[in-house]
């Protein structure tokens, strides 16, 4: 290392204790003043060097001085700019914001639009269909006939005697099997309809999801394997589920679907009635009738369907503990959400 | 269904653990929705849904559990004999109709002595929910709930004739039902007549005239097989629901008929003093075969997408008595009993054996999906349309899509007809909303109720009219409210009041982040519900799509609603064709902009847009917008005028503007606003 190398590491180290303007100026004195300034001392040794290495140092020492002064007025910019906003008001960043506006999202849309989004990225078609429907859709072709007992559980309201208020989303599988051939996936999420009167687990609408799946080789082991990827997307964990044999006309075998009690992991507690599952679906594979009722070869195509009440999800989902919240629209209760 | 278990407990030895049993039944379909104790010990209710009608039963839920467990039933004791030693009692059966009633099977008994039950009876039918009335109607409610099937006693001697005639009624016909009231029949409904006139309703309720009464000595036993449809019809048509209908109607044991009989004759006789008095008639006019449905183990294995053994096919098909006949290699027909009304088809056969096999045992697998998912066409609007609002501060609601008829009054449909609902629950469900704006009005005053004075909501969804030629229209609507503060008041925002010019912001930037082709506002005074002073249509391509303004002042005080309370109500679907206009690249201006404010002072009837309008009317090119920056009136503006001011943008893309060409294009403005609307300069 040279000499002027070590002049600057000391230069740097001086600078570096300056902390105010006094003291930067203290430095500058001590460097570049015009009678014991280091950096002019060093220029005056030039003359007590041999003429051949005269250029050399010159130049060196010229550098030097530029990069000193340099170094200095940088620093001093620095100094200069943090008195001068020491003296400023400062902004009470602790106040409130600008209340920017924003808008509630309803929990049962969030739903809605969640498990529309799993159920197209499994390669579903979410299709439009009438909430207005008519017997056909609604009964009819899923294998409920004028005078059949089932009807009975969905108590339905009817406009006359062909049009009525679509007690399900079923409608949804015999749309999809009409627009579509094989393979077919089609979804449904939307309003439903039913003759209860309003109460705390009631209401005369609610909505839900339904779905149909047909193609060659549909088993039900497909229906146990979409079912599990579907609860696992929707509530983000993997889920016990179990399917019991159930009946719904549309299907046969028919299931109700029950997941381990998300509350009390299955040990029992109030809302799953001590017996650690709660009753979450209906499923099954399309009834043979179903599919040649909308023209599609029951002896070639297999396929199964479900339908699921999204307000009660949403009732599992939150805690909420009263059906007719979601309807009321009280703004306490969306802005939860 | 309620389920005594020590009833149960006559047909087969129950395991141990009830609570065990209990988890089992209901993985083979048979839900136990609770057990509870009574003075005739622990009984179930068991959810039986309506395609197992042979579970309604005591004999029926034993049958499940000895074939769930592998165990044999025990058969209760039944008369061996069913005729009489001698005829002391003739009577007829005639079938006029065998395709209502394919069979009925008559008993006649005498020395009947009518007295309560014995104590055990009276206190099982408690347990399972009836009510003991005498030892005759208790021994045959007994029959139907242990063994599924409805019985009638008629008091013999109250039968004009000695006989049973199945016929259906007559239009208009009359007769009163046991429960005391008289009732209209119809000629599809199917009545048990004595030869002089009715007697019952067949498979419902018998009539007043032949009940069993304290004094009744003879009887006159009715088991038959009724047609689920016809019993089911008639029982709708009544509004008469029984025991004995809601059975039927799923399906009753079309062979059981006999059994069912010679059970009661035991119990008749062992507990009634009953004699046979007239040998069992068994009248068939329609003979039922048992349903035989060809089964494969192949097809079984391909709906299940799991391999099942042949034997467990076969072992578990024979415990539920079933009987298969093999017909070839993993092939068989089968004979289902007489008391599944379920079975049809071979998907029938499967779940059987499905359920059994143990759902859990069928291993999961994933489909290949063959092809993209989509969503509907309308759903990347609506989504957009949801996400914009909700940006600009409105949250959404979902409120029941029903109407009440003032509302209508009050919110007139923009075209057809209310479409009303038939079968209501209350006035509230009469019909279907044909607006979105009465549904938000009436969020908008539960939230005032609730001290939130400060409401901005929407809401997208369906909206419904009955058209003229009695289709139904069922369209896409949004509609928007606002009403209160603009937003949270702090020390930051003033907060000024939700005013028009803020509905409008909404539409105008909903309009805008969907992207809409040219709109306008413009004024519209022919709305009923929105105050004429203060409402607007939005016209896209000369088609009005929307409305907007503040609620008409009469609504606002009928309502109670104290403050103003604007709304717009938007028809999607039409709107759709118009939004997601294609972006065509424009290269950026490489020359500034150069913006001139100019006021000017016009009477107050000039609207804006009649100015606006004129202005870009001028053909000026480089003129690149145009806005209203200040709006003055009072001192020193004279009054019945304003002042306006109004920024001007020039751009010209391809040179940069000078001072004196914007000068002579702001000087053209002002000339021709000083012609057209009398406007002077300030």
């Amino acid at each position: 290392m040279g000499p002027i190398e070590e002049l600057h590491i000391q230069f740097e180290e001086d600078l570096g204790k300056a902390t105010s303007l006094d003291q930067l100026k203290t430095v500058r004195d001590r460097w570049l003043s015009r009678e014991q300034g280091i950096v002019t001392a060093g220029m005056k040794k030039l003359r007590e060097l041999p003429k051949e290495e005269r250029p050399s140092f010159g130049q060196a020492m010229n550098q030097l001085r530029e990069l000193v002064e340099s170094r200095l007025e940088a620093t001093r910019a620095v100094f200069q700019a943090a008195e001068e906003s020491a003296g400023r008001k400062r902004t009470d960043v602790t106040r409130p914001s600008f209340p920017y506006p924003m808008g509630a999202h309803h929990p049962i849309r969030q739903l809605q639009q969640e498990i529309e989004e799993i159920f197209v990225n499994l390669g579903f078609t979410v299709l439009d269909i009438p909430e207005a429907e008519t017997d056909y859709y609604n009964f009819e072709a899923l294998n409920m006939p004028r005078n059949h007992p089932a009807r009975d559980a969905q108590d339905t309201f009817y406009f006359d005697d062909n049009l009525l208020l679509r007690t399900h989303c079923s409608p949804v599988q015999v749309h999809g099997m009409e627009c579509m051939q094989p393979p077919i996936r089609v979804v449904h999420t939307g309003r439903v309809y039913r003759r209860d009167s309003f109460d705390a687990t009631h209401s005369p609408m609610f909505n839900q999801i339904d779905l149909l799946v047909v193609d060659e080789g549909i088993t039900m082991g497909d229906l146990k394997g979409m079912l599990a990827a579907f609860l696992t997307r929707m509530f983000h964990r993997d889920i016990r589920m179990r399917l019991r044999p159930g009946f719904f006309p549309f299907v046969e075998p028919g299931a109700e679907v029950d997941i381990g009690c998300i509350f009390c992991q299955g040990i029992g507690c109030r809302i799953c009635k001590q017996s650690g599952w709660i009753e979450i679906l209906g499923a099954g594979m399309v009834h043979p009738k179903v599919l040649r009722m909308s023209g599609v070869d029951d002896s070639r195509y297999t396929g199964f369907a479900w339908g699921m009440g999204i307000d009660r999800v949403a009732i599992l989902k939150y805690g909420v503990d009263d059906i007719r919240l979601f309807f009321e629209n009280d703004l306490r209760f969306l802005n939860q959400f | 269904m309620r389920i005594s278990i020590e009833w149960l407990r006559d047909f087969l030895d129950l395991p141990e653990d009830l609570g065990r049993m209990r988890q089992e039944l209901s993985m083979v379909g048979l839900v136990v929705e609770s057990m509870t104790e009574t003075d005739g010990g622990p009984v179930f209710e068991i959810e039986i849904t309506s395609n197992r009608p042979d579970c309604l039963s005591h004999i029926g839920v034993a049958r499940e559990i000895a074939a769930l467990y592998g165990k044999k039933l025990k058969a209760p004791p039944v008369s061996r004999v069913l005729r009489a030693a001698e005829e002391r009692i003739p009577y007829s059966i005639e079938i006029h109709d065998p395709d209502l009633c394919p069979r009925y099977v008559g008993l006649v008994f005498d020395g009947i002595k009518v007295a309560p039950a014995p104590a055990w009876m009276q206190r099982r039918l408690e347990a399972a929910g009836m009510r003991p009335v005498n030892n005759v109607v208790d021994i045959t409610n007994y029959v139907l709930l242990e063994r599924g099937h409805p019985l009638h006693a008629f008091d013999f001697d109250r039968l004009r004739q000695g006989k049973i005639v199945v016929a259906r009624a007559s239009a208009g016909q009359k007769m009163v039902t046991l429960d005391g009231i008289e009732r209209e029949l119809d000629d599809q409904m199917l009545l048990i007549n004595d030869g002089g006139g009715p007697v019952a309703i067949a498979g419902v309720m018998g009539g007043l005239n032949s009940e069993i009464s304290s004094g009744t000595t003879r009887v006159l036993l009715e088991c038959a097989y009724f047609l689920p449809v016809s019993v089911r019809r008639t029982s709708k048509k009544l509004q008469l629901s029984t025991e004995a209908s809601y059975r039927f109607e799923r399906g009753a044991d079309w062979d059981g008929v006999v059994a069912a009989s010679a059970r009661t004759s035991y119990l008749l006789q062992k507990y009634a003093g009953a004699r046979i008095a007239g040998s069992m008639q068994d009248v068939c006019p329609a003979p039922i075969v048992p349903a035989r449905i060809p089964l494969e183990r192949a097809h079984a294995e391909r709906l299940l997408g799991v391999s099942i053994p042949s034997d467990f096919i076969e072992s578990t098909l024979k415990r539920l008595r079933f009987k298969p006949a093999r017909k070839g290699r993993g092939k068989w027909l089968i004979e289902c009993p007489s008391y599944r009304a379920d079975m049809e088809l071979e998907a029938d056969l499967i779940e059987e054996i499905a359920r059994f096999f143990g759902y859990q045992n069928i291993p999961a697998t994933l489909p290949p999906s063959k092809r993209v998912g989509a969503h509907s066409p309308v759903y990347e609007y609506e989504q957009a349309a949801r996400r914009i609002l909700r940006g600009l501060g409105y949250s959404e609601t979902m409120s029941l899509s029903f109407a009440r008829q003032e509302d209508h009054a009050k919110f007139p449909l923009p075209s057809g007809h209310p479409l009303e609902i038939r079968n209501p629950l209350t006035e509230d469900t009469q019909s279907m909303r044909g607006r979105l704006a009465p549904g938000l009005v009436r969020v908008a005053r539960h939230n005032f109720h609730h001290d939130q004075r400060e409401v901005r909501i929407f809401e997208i969804g369906k909206t419904f009219a009955r058209m003229p030629d009695g289709s139904v229209d069922e369209r896409h609507t949004a509609g928007i409210l606002g009403t209160g503060a603009w937003s949270g008041k702090n020390w930051h925002n003033p907060a000024p009041d939700y005013d028009f010019f803020h509905i409008k912001g909404a539409v105008c930037s909903l309009l805008a982040g969907l992207r809409c082709a040219p709109f306008e506002i413009v004024p519209a005074g022919d709305v009923p519900w929105l105050d004429e002073a203060e409402s607007a249509s939005v016209v896209v391509e000369e088609r009005r799509l929307g409305v907007l303004g503040r609620l008409h002042p009469g609504l606002e005080g009928e309502l109670k609603l104290k403050q103003p309370v604007y709304l717009a109500e938007i028809d999607f679907q039409p709107l759709m064709p118009y939004l997601f206009a294609p972006v065509s690249f424009q290269s950026l201006a490489r020359f500034p902009a150069v913006d001139r404010d100019i006021s000017i002072v016009v009477p107050k009837e000039v609207s804006y847009s009649e100015i606006r309008k004129g202005i870009l009317g001028l053909g000026v090119e480089t003129l690149a917008s145009v806005d209203l920056v200040d709006v003055y009136e009072g001192d020193p503006i004279p009054p019945g005028k304003m002042s306006l001011t109004l920024r001007l943008v020039f751009l010209d893309r391809e040179s940069t503007l000078t001072v004196d060409r914007v000068q002579g294009f702001s000087d053209n403005m002002r000339n021709f606003l000083r012609e057209h609307f009398g406007a002077e300069g300030r």
